[in-house]
């Protein structure tokens, strides 16, 4: 689309406004084509156990495959190449693909190949390289430009050359460039490794029907992984336990932990919790016959020095993670949460209330109103009739939720005016009282709104309680 | 003089007899009044205990609850390691939310807090004794539920309290009665407060009695809580305003 309207890589935003007046643009993300180009990396593993994504040396947007004994799995390199070429259009990723004998030739031939999908065959490199700009070498843009105003232009052009000028004249890399695509230098790939995968399964010799059982065979499973955990250094976030049933059934239960663990009772009392709390009961007809446990999520998990004095006025931090996840699993994920200070002067803004195994609460002491604020917080103020001696006063009485009540001292106001840096926020200045009543009950209230300023009256809300 | 301190001996050891972890002896939590703390077998509240905190009536709900908080204040002052806060969604649906700026306001280190929320009673007190295993190190555990607790569950919670040393500070229904196996049952409602010298609200106020108190003697006490020092304190001579306000509230449901 782009190259249809006369753009091309490279070009300065300017130059393109000036071809194309209704040009979207976008700021460039290498951390995420790197990221990206990292999943189809790991997705070309299908094809050969060594796939290497470009570096920046490469221009960091294709990969290699080392296809070497891989070919014949898919019918040939024509096959093979069909296949990823087929693969990649439907993924929309448009490609171009060249198989050679070395990475270099590849690399110059999928760039500047006259056609896509090239097969380079075992001795035709040289003849085809030949052909080819002098930008397929890889080389640095400035080599490039000088070597064009000597008046070089193709490979075959500096291929005949003698060698030790050619080094002097531009460094020792720039034959080795020449080499490596020739093949008379060895090229080493860097490749992918593959992500370790920890899982573990067990067939049962009898079929097994108790919950019992379920979580004791897991608990064997969880001792098989942990020593590749260990091993890595990692804990578990995430697991998934698949249940494999006489009938064909798949039970498959996903746990969730706030802190990375290898604790094999641990995470067997979270799953028996989960297994309590199935939609259909622990439904086991048949028995089961095999059980699978994956780790979907794993993190780094330090060791942790035991201290050889029992430091008791520091709470255990990894008991209090156990609890939050147990309690998680019981109640659900939404049940357990924690309070987090917010730098806002709006009091219902002023605290945030995130899931408690999203991690430790930030810093209340330096980060709270000095003035009143109460116990418990009403989810949404209330409406409530006020009376007031006076217009700007303190309210004498007021109804809330059907009950006078008659104001014995009141203290205020205090004023909170809206945030008006917040699109959308047309909140009123609000003056806030502190009132006891004659039960000598204390609620916060204010008004919304001043007098005289604005068509409506201002209006009288309950927003909390106090102790 | 001799018989005082025979009879103090034995009381301990009859405290320890009794306590649900015979070999530990129990930790107490001193409110730091002389008046008060005299009233405990210990001289202050059991740690590894349950206490039970009473609203007087419905209005008293809110009362109750921050003196349930001002007591887990108290016990942090002593214990370290997080608080849990625990309770059936009903608990608190009339008042709102336990409010992260006004639990600070009252000591409490918010930072430590956990808050759990379940739909069902049973949820909440199965939440409670999770909390209470020793390894979890929580310095004090308050609930709130809604229904009746029977006895064999209150004994549960006071045994899984024993074994972590942690006070279990429970809030219950204003309508409760019937035996349970709390260490303490306080009823509160709330007093009065006055303005200090500032002219603001500094302190809650609480009408405080403590209705039973094992191996100790009951008492009823106007109780302020300093906002400062996060600690508790006898009210000086009601103030001449409240009552006059009570007596006047009366007069006129006689004659209404």
């Amino acid at each position: 689309m782009a190259e249809k309207s006369g753009l091309s890589i490279g070009e300065l935003l300017t130059n393109a406004r000036s071809k194309v007046h209704d040009l979207q643009s976008r700021d460039a993300d290498p951390a995420a084509d790197a990221d990206a180009l990292r999943r189809l990396a790991l997705w070309s593993l299908r094809y050969t156990p060594l796939a290497a994504p470009w570096g920046e040396e490469n221009g960091a947007d294709g990969l290699f495959l080392d296809i070497t004994g891989c070919a014949h799995l898919f019918g040939g390199e024509a096959g093979l190449l069909a296949d990823l070429a087929d693969r990649l259009r439907r993924f929309g990723l448009p490609a171009r693909l060249a198989i050679a004998d070395t990475p270099g030739a590849a690399w110059a031939v999928a760039r500047y190949g006259s056609t896509n999908g090239t097969i380079v065959p075992p001795d035709m490199t040289d003849s085809i390289l030949r052909e080819l700009p002098l930008a397929a070498l890889r080389l640095p843009d400035d080599t490039l430009l000088l070597l064009h105003r000597l008046g070089f232009r193709r490979i075959a052009d500096i291929s005949h050359q003698p060698r030790a000028p050619l080094a002097t004249r531009f460094g020792a890399h720039f034959l080795d460039r020449l080499d490596q695509a020739l093949g008379r230098a060895p090229e080493p790939l860097s490749p992918l490794a593959s992500p370790p995968v920890y899982r573990a399964q067990a067939m049962f010799a009898e079929a097994i029907t108790t919950q019992e059982h379920v979580v004791k065979a897991t608990t064997r499973l969880l001792h098989d992984l942990a020593g590749d955990l260990a091993r890595d250094g990692v804990g578990a976030r995430k697991l998934r336990l698949l249940l494999f049933r006489m009938d064909g059934e798949v039970l498959s239960l996903t746990i969730g932990l706030s802190a990375p663990s290898r604790d094999a009772r641990h995470i067997a009392g979270l799953i028996s919790l989960r297994l309590d709390r199935l939609p259909r009961g622990f439904e086991a007809d048949f028995g089961f016959e095999a059980a699978g446990l994956h780790v979907l999520a794993a993190q780094p998990m330090p060791e942790r020095q035991t201290l050889l004095t029992v430091a008791d006025d520091l709470g255990d931090p990894a008991g209090l993670a156990r609890l939050i996840d147990r309690l998680e699993q019981r109640l659900g994920a939404g049940a357990v949460r924690r309070l987090h200070p917010h730098q806002s002067y709006v009091p219902e803004r002023a605290v945030l209330v995130r899931r408690a195994s999203d991690g430790p609460s930030a810093e209340w002491a330096s980060n709270t109103p000095s003035d009143a604020r109460p116990l418990l917080l009403l989810s949404h103020p209330e409406a409530a009739e006020v009376m007031a001696l006076i217009p700007e006063g303190p309210p004498r009485q007021f109804r809330w939720r059907g009950v006078l009540h008659q104001v014995t001292q009141a203290e205020g106001p205090e004023r909170i005016a809206g945030e008006w840096w917040r699109q959308n926020d047309n909140q009123l200045e609000r003056d806030y009282y502190v009132v006891e009543d004659a039960n000598s009950r204390r609620f916060w209230l204010y008004r919304a709104g001043l007098y005289g300023r604005g068509a409506a009256r201002p209006q009288w809300f309950v927003h909390g309680v106090f102790p | 003089m001799q018989r005082t301190q025979h009879l103090d001996a034995l009381r301990q050891v009859v405290l320890r007899l009794e306590s649900a972890s015979p070999d530990a002896t129990p930790v107490s939590l001193p409110f730091g009044v002389q008046e008060i703390d005299r009233h405990f077998p210990g001289s202050g509240l059991t740690g590894g205990a349950l206490h039970e905190v009473i609203a007087a009536s419905h209005g008293d709900r809110t009362a109750a609850f921050g003196f349930a908080v001002a007591l887990a204040v108290q016990a942090r002052a002593v214990r370290h390691g997080p608080v849990a806060l625990i309770a059936a969604r009903r608990c608190f649906a009339d008042f709102g939310e336990p409010y992260g700026h006004g639990l600070h306001r009252l000591g409490l280190d918010v930072g430590q807090l956990v808050l759990v929320e379940t739909r069902l009673d049973q949820d909440a007190l199965w939440a409670m004794e999770e909390s209470l295993r020793p390894e979890v190190g929580a310095a004090v555990v308050a609930g709130a539920v809604e229904g009746d607790l029977d006895l064999t569950m209150s004994r549960r919670l006071n045994l899984a309290a024993a074994g972590s040393g942690a006070p279990l500070i429970l809030l219950r229904p204003p309508a409760t009665m019937g035996t349970s196996a709390a260490t303490t049952r306080w009823r509160v409602a709330s007093a009065p407060a006055v303005r200090d010298r500032f002219g603001s609200f500094a302190c809650c106020r609480w009408n405080a009695a403590l209705e039973r108190c094992r191996n100790g003697r009951p008492g009823h006490w106007l109780l302020e809580w300093n906002h400062v020092a996060h600690r508790f304190g006898l009210a000086e001579i009601l103030a001449d305003r409240a009552p006059a306000a009570g007596a006047g509230q009366d007069s006129r449901r006689l004659a209404g």
